[in-house]
């Protein structure tokens, strides 16, 4: 969608609130603050509104199966609705000298500055991935991907699938691919969150996620898909597109028990927190010891160590769509409260329910193995010829020698001269094992968890970089 | 009614209209979209989100357009591999 110029002059749009990330809280934290008169604007790089949860299906597969999340649908029209300026197709990926007005660019190659007095950053998660020997292979893709495209394009993606990694995200993406039509040959998780049975783990004391996880085992049983636990992913292999699959022992990657023909492979161990655009408005970070994560340091209502700037939802901490929600209506309310208005009783209730929700999360995070630990074991056994950074196809030893050689141990360092993190993802696929990596070669020694953000956060346009600097120059230029 | 006609490489691919471009690649099995240009190891959509370039084709003679985060819209036209020389580049990608 392309804003129209009475609401952009001069390529600057300025509101009271600029949301980025259109996801579940920055969807809930506009609608909240529209609700209360402030003019607001959400920017999102997709070419509709939904995040990754609320992903919209395609006509197609509205018509034939309807909705399967009716309530992200509803959300967005009354985001609609309420007069929010929804920026569509906007990819932001800068932040000017004032540290306050983000560049953006719209979906014709056009350049947009943003400023607004409350910045929200809801810019969601993205999959953890641990590299592997042919995880470059076509054919080998993340289980969100696998998961968008069985329920928002009614496709799968393979018709004999392995899916592993770890977490309770592997069980519904296995049954979604089922649904479309694949053969899963297993689903293979790193931990023993299911033994010794079900019933026997922690999630018994919340019934809910015990139904959840219980209807999909029982989808999965139905189907004789075997879950295998303790098992990860080792190796693919195939020509133009993957065929084959390892699998080894969770606690001694280096030795196959497996192999396993396949023409796709879903591997992931949950999600990140993308952080980027939170770290280039120069908010403090820290690393996750559990996750490894770097994650933004907030306070219960999102605010970061910028004022006036905001983390919600996954961008802040993994918890969930129900978290997410919630922590974009509290900043939202937080907002309104330090404005004049508000409700002291809703910014009460919604505090209550944050904590409840992350403490529901830490629950269920507790069942599967720590995604830090499970790092620095895949990491310390990644054989060396392995391509860590996708993108500028650098191996593993190429990782390890700068790190020793030249690099003293620095993970900075080691990207200069080995190039790793240095392409298009800009590290978000490799960048934690690289500083896995360079970790390991200094001798286990903590240090940053990964490579610190640069802008454009995402590859733009020449275009773009042309047309800000036939706009007004007023010390931003890029 | 919604299956509709798309050119890849010249050639003609049935898709869905308003699904996504990827999956009209995963559907018709073109796991290939382009070579690594360090390596040229062939590579396919891998995040299917936006965040890991690996699915960049050319849409309608603009280059560098991630077919994950695009819609099929009848009668569009894509080129799979490198971009052609005469397109404007990416920058941000190398120092």
């Amino acid at each position: 969608m392309t804003v129209s110029h009475d609401v952009l002059s001069h390529g600057v749009l300025s509101r009271d609130v600029l949301v980025v990330g259109g996801g579940p809280a920055g969807l809930s934290a506009a609608a909240r603050l529209a609700a209360a008169g402030l003019t607001v604007a959400i920017a999102d790089e997709q070419p509709e509104l939904g995040g990754q949860y609320f992903r919209r299906p395609s006509p197609a597969v509205l018509r034939a199966h309807g909705d399967h999340r009716p309530e992200g649908g509803r959300l967005i029209a009354r985001v609609r609705e309420l007069g929010v300026d929804c920026l569509t197709g906007h990819l932001v990926w800068g932040v000017a000298d004032d540290g306050r007005t983000l560049f953006a660019t719209a979906p014709d190659g056009a350049a947009v500055r943003l400023r607004a007095r409350h910045v929200i950053v809801a810019t969601g998660a993205y999959e953890r991935t641990h590299p592997f020997p042919g995880w470059q292979l076509p054919g080998v893709t993340t289980p969100g991907f696998a998961q968008h495209l069985a329920a928002a394009d009614g496709t799968p993606v393979g018709r004999r699938v392995l899916v592993a990694g770890s977490g309770p995200f592997l069980l519904p993406v296995a049954c979604s691919l089922l649904d479309a039509g694949a053969e899963v040959i297993g689903v293979a998780e790193a931990g023993h969150p299911y033994t010794p049975s079900l019933r026997a783990t922690a999630a018994l004391r919340h019934p809910a996620r015990l139904r959840e996880l219980a209807g999909y085992m029982a989808r999965l049983a139905r189907a004789r898909v075997p879950i295998w636990q303790g098992r990860v992913v080792t190796g693919a292999s195939g020509d133009d597109s993957v065929s084959a699959v390892t699998l080894a022992a969770t606690a001694d990657p280096s030795r196959p028990v497996g192999t396993f023909a396949v023409d796709a492979v879903c591997v992931g161990y949950g999600f990140r927190p993308q952080t980027e655009l939170a770290r280039l408005l120069g908010c403090e970070i820290r690393a996750d010891a559990a996750t490894g994560d770097a994650a933004p340091v907030t306070d219960a209502f999102g605010r970061t160590s910028r004022p006036g700037v905001y983390v919600v939802g996954e961008a802040a901490g993994i918890g969930g769509v129900h978290l997410a929600r919630a922590r974009g209506r509290l900043t939202a309310a937080h907002i309104l409260a330090a404005r004049g208005g508000g409700d002291r009783r809703e910014i009460v209730r919604l505090a209550a329910r944050t904590r409840a929700l992350g403490r529901f999360t830490a629950l269920g995070e507790a069942l599967y193995p720590s995604p830090a630990a499970l790092q620095d074991a895949l990491v310390s056994a990644l054989p060396d010829e392995t391509v860590v950074c996708r993108c500028e196809a650098v191996t593993a030893s190429d990782v390890r020698a700068a790190a020793t050689d030249r690099a003293g141990g620095d993970l900075n360092a080691a990207k200069s001269w080995s190039r790793a993190g240095m392409g298009p993802c800009q590290g978000r696929f490799c960048g934690f094992a690289v500083a896995g990596l360079v970790r390991a070669a200094r001798g286990g020694e903590r240090g940053e968890p990964v490579f610190p953000a640069r802008q454009p956060v995402r590859p733009v346009p020449v275009e773009t970089l042309l047309a800000l600097g036939e706009q007004e120059p007023e010390g931003d230029a890029a | 009614m919604s299956v509709t006609r798309i050119t890849v490489d010249g050639e003609p691919v049935d898709a869905t209209a308003g699904s996504s471009l990827t999956a009209a690649f995963v559907a018709a099995r073109r796991w290939r979209l382009r070579d690594n240009p360090v390596s040229g190891e062939p590579r396919g959509p891998f995040c299917g989100m936006g965040v890991c370039f690996e699915c960049e084709v050319t849409v309608d003679g603009r280059p560098g357009v991630r077919a994950c985060l695009t819609r099929v819209v009848p009668g569009m036209t894509v080129e799979t591999g490198a971009p052609v020389e005469t397109g404007p580049p990416s920058v941000g990608t190398r120092p």
